[in-house]
């Protein structure tokens, strides 16, 4: 295989990579915060007295 | 005759990049009522998901200033650059499947990597530590903003009297925020930041396809780089590919904004996790900006016509016109975007001189002359392909996406760099045991410090040479030191007080020799002797001298 096939394989796959995570995170990040939220809410009202 | 690009820039951009800044500044300011202690303020309350982790980890990690040296690193080594962004991911890989370093660090539940060498080490390695990274991070940090400004200048058109004034309202933008919200704004805009930064990556990735495809590239590459470009071991060394892997694994381990992501995550498991799911996004942050770069240099290339030798009775003299002559214009054809004039003259400068060192070894300072011009070079090239190819509307999108990564660089190191000087200088120097709101207030008044510095400095501060060398003399200082203290601390029984304070002091000292010309160690030599000093000292202070039994 020549380095320039190799570097087009590479360049490939992270491009790839990167479009795809990308959109994972887009999606499923936003009900992550929301648990964040919720957590920080509980820990805040558990604190009070 | 080669025309200046001028920035389409318009209403629409600015309105689109304007929005995307105050829809950040606006969610920053709504988390601030979640902030209840300061283990809230700097790790969220451990309570951060995997997606918004790797988000908030490659958000903080990627700036504009990332964008420009990547791009950079690509325009000068073509695609043998792409090696580090696989070094990157090999490392990420390593640390998610072992969970080297991290998985022993989350478990003690600690807010910074100092607060460890305290409980093995003892208080002083901790305060010597916080001093060397927040003096390293502070530096590192305090160019960003001068580099950024070239970027946007260039992009968007913004004179460069306004420059200072746009770069301050971007740091207060990000001190706002960060001050009052700590950590929980942070994983919240940077999940906000991370979709722009990733709308702009693709939008320009899929401009330099169409604008150059890769059969440009290649060609460029193959064609402008007299046989480099290509292989990775034949053009940057073995040397620098070692040194590469330990800072990476450094970087991935105990770099203090990446850290406060490991110690923020629900536990040790997700924070393996995110390390893993990142590595493949270390790829892109790493390939993608070589590639925008190489794909400036095909444009630029493509748009070049070919400059003759000026005619002179010797070689030597011919070379010296042609260095004058460009001596002449390259400041102008680089601040009006006239690349593709000045780069045949630069290849041509720099294939004559390295011709004629053979026969008058003076020759080659005109070599290392063409090369720093061909670095500097580098760093612009990219915006001005940005400045030529997008379309006003597209162009907006993209500089929101590049807003969106630098904002969130500074909020994450100002964070990560304040918590150091409050918790592990300051703190630790005070007579009596802070309180958990008095840590707080410290911290936010340790980050409005920091920004203050760095507004200064980024305005006194004339960089003397590549952004590159620069921001690694800085990183160095510590990197190599806090990761042999660290894994030797968790690993090693015998390892000692007085080692871990010689393994800071020569690691830091060594890095400095970059500053030395006198010493001429090239980039990859000062780094790995820089790890060999630390390694040695640390060995050596631990044998000599044992750790003592603490009261």
């Amino acid at each position: 295989m020549s380095w320039a096939l190799f570097w087009l394989v590479v360049f490939v796959a992270a491009f790839s990579a990167f479009t795809l995570i990308s959109l994972v995170i887009a999606v499923r990040g936003v009900a992550e915060i929301r648990e964040l939220f919720t957590a920080l809410d509980e820990e805040r009202r558990r604190k009070k007295p | 005759m080669s025309a200046a690009i001028v920035s389409p820039f318009s209403l629409l951009d600015l309105a689109i990049a304007a929005l995307s800044l105050v829809a950040t500044l606006w969610i920053g300011l709504r988390v601030k009522r979640y902030i209840g202690t300061i283990e809230d303020y700097l790790v969220a309350n451990r309570g951060m998901g995997l997606y918004v982790g790797a988000a908030s980890l490659l958000s903080t990690e990627v700036g504009i200033i990332t964008y420009m040296y990547q791009a950079q690193f690509g325009f000068v080594a073509g695609f043998s650059a792409f090696v580090t962004g696989l070094i990157t991911l090999a490392v990420c890989l390593f640390v998610g499947r072992t969970g080297f370093v991290i998985t022993r660090l989350r478990e003690m539940q600690i807010l910074t990597v100092p607060e460890y060498f305290e409980k093995r080490y003892g208080r002083g390695v901790r305060v010597l530590a916080g001093v060397l990274m927040a003096l390293g991070g502070s530096l590192n940090l305090g160019i960003f903003p001068i580099i950024e400004a070239r970027f946007l200048g260039v992009v968007t058109g913004i004179p460069s009297e306004y420059l200072g004034w746009t770069m301050a309202a971007l740091l207060l933008v990000a001190l706002a925020y960060t001050a009052l919200g700590g950590m929980v704004s942070l994983i919240v805009t940077n999940y906000v930041q991370y979709v722009f930064l990733a709308a702009g990556t693709l939008i320009v990735t899929l401009v330099c396809l169409r604008e150059v495809g890769w059969g440009g590239m290649v060609s460029a590459v193959e064609g402008h780089m007299g046989g480099h470009g290509m292989n990775p071991i034949e053009d940057l060394g073995v040397g620098f590919i070692l040194w590469q892997i330990l800072l990476w694994i450094a970087l991935m381990t105990v770099w203090q904004s990446v850290a406060m992501r490991t110690f923020s995550t629900k536990d040790a498991a997700v924070g393996k996790k995110m390390f893993t799911l990142t590595g493949f996004l270390f790829l892109g942050r790493a390939l993608i900006p070589m590639a925008w770069g190489i794909a400036a240099l095909a444009f630029f290339w493509g748009r070049s016509v070919p400059v003759l030798a000026p005619s002179a009775p010797t070689r030597s003299a011919q070379i010296e016109a042609l260095d004058r002559a460009l001596g002449e214009t390259f400041r102008r054809d680089l601040d009006e975007g006239r690349l593709e004039r000045a780069l045949p003259q630069l290849d041509l400068l720099e294939q004559l001189a390295r011709e004629e060192k053979a026969q008058d070894p003076k020759a080659a300072r005109f070599e290392d002359s063409a090369r720093e011009k061909r670095s500097e070079m580098g760093l612009l090239a990219m915006p001005w392909m940005l400045a030529a190819t997008l379309p006003s509307g597209l162009l907006g999108l993209v500089v929101a996406g590049m807003l969106a990564a630098s904002i969130s660089t500074y909020a994450g190191y100002f964070l990560g760099w304040s918590s150091i000087i409050a918790q592990d200088i300051v703190a630790p120097l005070a007579r009596k045991e802070l309180t958990s709101a008095a840590r707080l207030r410290l911290t936010r008044v340790t980050v409005v410090g920091l920004t203050v510095f760095i507004m200064i400095w980024s305005l006194v501060y004339d960089l003397p040479g590549p952004a590159y060398f620069y921001l690694q003399v800085t990183a160095n200082l510590f990197m190599a030191p806090t990761l042999i203290v660290v894994v030797g601390g968790l690993y090693w029984r015998r390892a000692s007080e007085t080692g871990a304070v010689l393994s800071f002091l020569l690691g830091a000292v060594t890095s400095l020799t970059y500053l030395v010309p006198q010493l001429q160690l090239d980039v990859a030599t000062a780094g790995n002797l820089s790890w060999a000093l630390a390694v040695a000292g640390f060995v050596v202070g631990s044998l000599l001298f044992p750790q003592r039994a603490r009261a």
